[in-house]
């Protein structure tokens, strides 16, 4: 008796062997797509594997943060490959979430019936990026330290709420031990129990309506034609894991040729060193905040960006139910303009924001 | 005519404060600016206008009778610069020369008292000390061409020192003191004590040196300009003895070790017999060598092996460089492991501390004793010996990383392969059995 057919006897597992078996994959040219939410997902399983193994180390307060991490990656066995993957890997999960994002808004994957799944596909976005922020800190290194300073100031400048946000993230009025220990609880238990939990639903909204079709592709389709479904297991499955082989083998070779350096220790008195810049992936929106004047129509310069990050960030967010046409299931290329016009706006402004001075 | 309105203006403000004077003479409003200021000559009309400008000492209420004498309020011109004391209670002085000017300054500046009441913790001994200067003592003896106060500080328009536009601010000092010291013109007829025409390539030589160099380039406010060693007030060249001691004042350590020396005795000019006086350059190990380009070679001879001197200094030269060659080989070492992502902090730091025995050996080489100098870098070697280990760990270290990544990346792409032919056996499948459904 097989551990299935015994699982089987005791929890009567038709329905599941019945889904594995009629689940199925359109097939079309740009089925390629696909391939970045699992990629991703895989990416997200690699950060909770080797942060997890980061953890028995780690010590999260000022005078031992920089040093935990460094006999991580003196002293532990292998301790360098876990901190080198946990960072590129960190990095490579919001660029394919990127990925993933853009290629379901060209695709208009948004479209009626799921709604949800890309309203959780969203919070899931801006959770990576808290992932990021909070993260980047951890090590308490020279650069992390001024960039969450000029982060965090910028959280000050959210209307109303501002004091209390910059207050609220710091743990203070300024980055000290308090913010780590903040971003330390933030990174290991907040954010991963609400990413655990929202990726269960975007999972399960997925599994339960099946992969979209672009609306291309339908218009295609002669009436009473149905596209052709490829077996998700193992067809799909095997593509999947073939993927994730490949992700493996570049996070490899990123970690042993370009490793994650550490930095020098933080030093809180210490002059702003030049060029303190965040992670690229907010680079875009920092230069955005750099290049608003000080003030416009009397309102702050910056306070003004914030806001207007906040009125992108929902109006992303709500993009499937404002796109009435792609809900109709037909072409709506004002959407396809926006998404390219972003597209362009985020990689040129990374750019500019990397070496600008 | 435009005197008599501007006189009439001022005397019609009456009480108006037009220079509010909380200075030794009250005053409430200024005839002495209202003529002047309209005067065609320069010479009396530019004063008006520098001490209307920044003044240290305006804005502190003082006015021109405080210097000058005479009466501020007197519309006429005669009463104004009455000498005999009779209109005013300050007889009308003139402008100070010589050493007036030092009387002048020295009635507020050596007025311990006053003096408190605006900068507490300003001296009061500067008429003092300038009496022992060269300058000074010129003046005293009838040179009228000495400096006084004013040559320095400016008569009008007076800054504080600590203002960078004033001409003795740090960063001023040299170019005021080249004012005339560069000026061969000026120092015609001056003499050094051995009776040697007074050089005046001091400011150039000055702008060649280490010192000039952290001073302007550096912007090290605390770096040496000429009142550092010759004094200020007191300014004189400093006695043949002296010299260890001024440049002691902040090289202590090297003044201590060179104290203790066999050259203490021997040299003259103390430091500047190595390192030069004004044109003080950036030292360098080469400076080390009774051969050229060392300094040590007029008075030792490099080739002559009996010359004990000079093999003190070849061993010294030796062990130093050797240190240096290790320092920098180790130092090359970790740089190339870091950038390959080895992390070396704790090697870095070791070599940090060779880096200090260096150091410590080119201060210890000042006493001229190899047998001291040699025991500091042996530990530096030492400390090399240990950095260059690491540096070998580490190198295996990333050989092992290497060789580990290839491995893997040809296990993954084995599996991808053969994942990737197990996904076209199954796609082939697939494919015959819907072909064979179709046939039915």
């Amino acid at each position: 008796m097989s551990v299935i057919d015994w699982v089987d006897e005791r929890l009567d597992l038709t329905e599941v062997r019945q889904f594995v078996a009629e689940k199925g994959v359109p097939v079309h040219a740009q089925k390629i797509w696909y391939y970045l939410g699992g990629m991703t997902l895989f990416l997200f399983s690699v950060q909770l594997f080797t942060g997890i193994l980061l953890l028995l180390y780690y010590r999260p307060s000022a005078a031992e943060a920089y040093e935990s991490v460094q006999f991580v990656v003196t002293q532990v066995k292998f301790g360098w490959l876990i901190r080198n993957v946990h960072s590129w890997s960190a990095n490579l999960l919001i660029a394919l979430a990127f990925a993933h994002f853009f290629s379901v808004f060209f695709l208009k994957s948004y479209r009626k019936p799921r709604e949800l799944t890309w309203v959780s596909g969203m919070l899931l976005l801006f959770l990576m990026l808290g992932f990021g922020f909070s993260g980047y800190l951890l090590p308490w290194n020279e650069l992390s330290f001024f960039a969450t300073k000029v982060g965090t100031g910028i959280a000050g400048a959210v209307p109303v709420i501002g004091r209390f946000s910059l207050r609220l993230l710091r743990g203070g009025d300024d980055v000290t031990g308090a913010t780590l220990s903040r971003f330390y609880g933030l990174h290991v238990a907040v954010l991963p129990a609400l990413a655990t939990a929202l990726v269960g639903v975007h999972l399960l909204l997925v599994q339960r309506q099946g992969m979209s079709v672009p609306i291309d592709v339908e218009k295609k389709l002669k009436p009473g034609e149905r596209l052709r479904q490829m077996p998700f297991f193992p067809n799909y499955i095997l593509r999947d894991v073939l993927a994730w082989y490949l992700v493996i083998a570049v996070l490899a070779a990123l970690a042993a040729f370009y490793p994650w350096e550490l930095g020098t220790k933080a030093d809180p008195f210490a002059v702003v060193p030049p060029g303190i810049r965040p992670e690229w992936y907010f680079l875009a929106m920092f230069h955005t905040l750099k290049l608003v004047p000080s003030h416009v129509l009397g309102i702050e310069g910056e306070r003004l960006g914030v806001i207007a990050f906040g009125i992108a960030a929902l109006f992303l967010v709500l993009v499937p139910f404002l796109d009435r046409r792609a809900s109709r299931g037909e072409r709506s290329p004002l959407f396809t303009v926006l998404a390219a016009l972003g597209l362009v706006y985020l990689i040129s402004f990374t750019i500019i924001g990397r070496y600008a001075k | 005519m435009a005197r008599t309105i501007a006189l009439t203006f001022v005397i019609l403000l009456g009480g108006a404060r037009a220079f509010a004077a909380p200075g030794i003479v009250p005053v409430t409003a200024n005839t002495c600016v209202a003529c002047h200021s309209t005067l065609a000559d320069r010479r009396l009309a530019n004063p008006t206008r520098l001490f209307g400008g920044q003044d240290v000492h305006r804005e502190r209420g003082f006015d021109c009778v405080d210097c000058h004498g005479g009466s501020p309020t007197s519309p006429d011109k005669a009463a104004a610069h009455d000498a005999s004391g009779r209109v005013s209670a300050m007889a009308f002085r003139g402008k100070p020369t010589g050493r007036a000017v030092i009387a002048t300054c020295a009635r507020c500046h050596s007025d311990a008292e006053l003096m408190r009441t605006f900068a507490p913790r300003q001296r009061v001994d500067q008429a003092t000390e300038y009496a022992t200067s060269v300058h000074g003592k010129r003046l005293t003896a009838g040179d009228t061409r000495a400096a006084t106060c004013a040559s320095c500080h400016g008569a009008h328009g007076i800054r504080l020192v600590s203002d960078a536009k004033s001409p003795v601010f740090p960063t001023n000092v040299a170019t005021t003191c080249a004012g005339c010291h560069a000026d061969p013109a000026r120092m015609n007829g001056y003499t050094l004590a051995d009776g040697s025409p007074l050089p005046t390539r001091q400011f150039a030589d000055y702008q060649k040196s280490v010192h000039f160099a952290a001073l302007t380039k550096g912007n090290d406010l605390s770096a040496p300009t000429c009142n550092d060693c010759h004094g200020n007030h007191g300014a004189a060249p400093p006695n043949v003895g002296a010299v260890a001691n001024v440049c002691g004042t902040c090289h202590a350590v090297f003044a201590q070790k060179f104290a203790a020396s066999v050259h203490e005795a021997i040299f003259d000019k103390g430091c500047v017999e190595c390192h030069a006086n004004h044109a003080v350059a950036k030292p360098s190990d080469q400076m080390l060598s009774a051969t050229a380009p060392g300094v040590c070679q007029p008075c030792h001879n490099g080739d002559d092996k009996t010359d004990k001197g000079a093999a003190a200094a070849a061993d010294m030269r030796g062990d130093i460089e050797r240190l240096k060659t290790g320092i920098e080989h180790s130092s090359a070492a970790l740089a190339h492991l870091k950038n390959a992502g080895i992390e070396v902090s704790d090697p870095q730091l070791a070599l940090r501390e060779a880096g200090t025995r260096l150091t410590l050996a080119r201060t210890e080489m000042h006493g001229f004793d190899p047998a001291h100098v040699a025991p500091i870098l042996a530990d530096g070697m030492t400390i090399v010996a240990t950095v260059d280990r690491a540096a070998q760990s580490g190198a295996a270290e990333l050989t092992f990383r290497r060789r580990g990544l290839f491995v893997s990346l040809g296990a993954i792409l084995v599996f991808v392969v053969a994942l990737g032919l197990k996904v076209r056996q199954i796609d082939r499948r697939d494919h015959e059995r819907r072909t064979q459904s179709a046939g039915r």
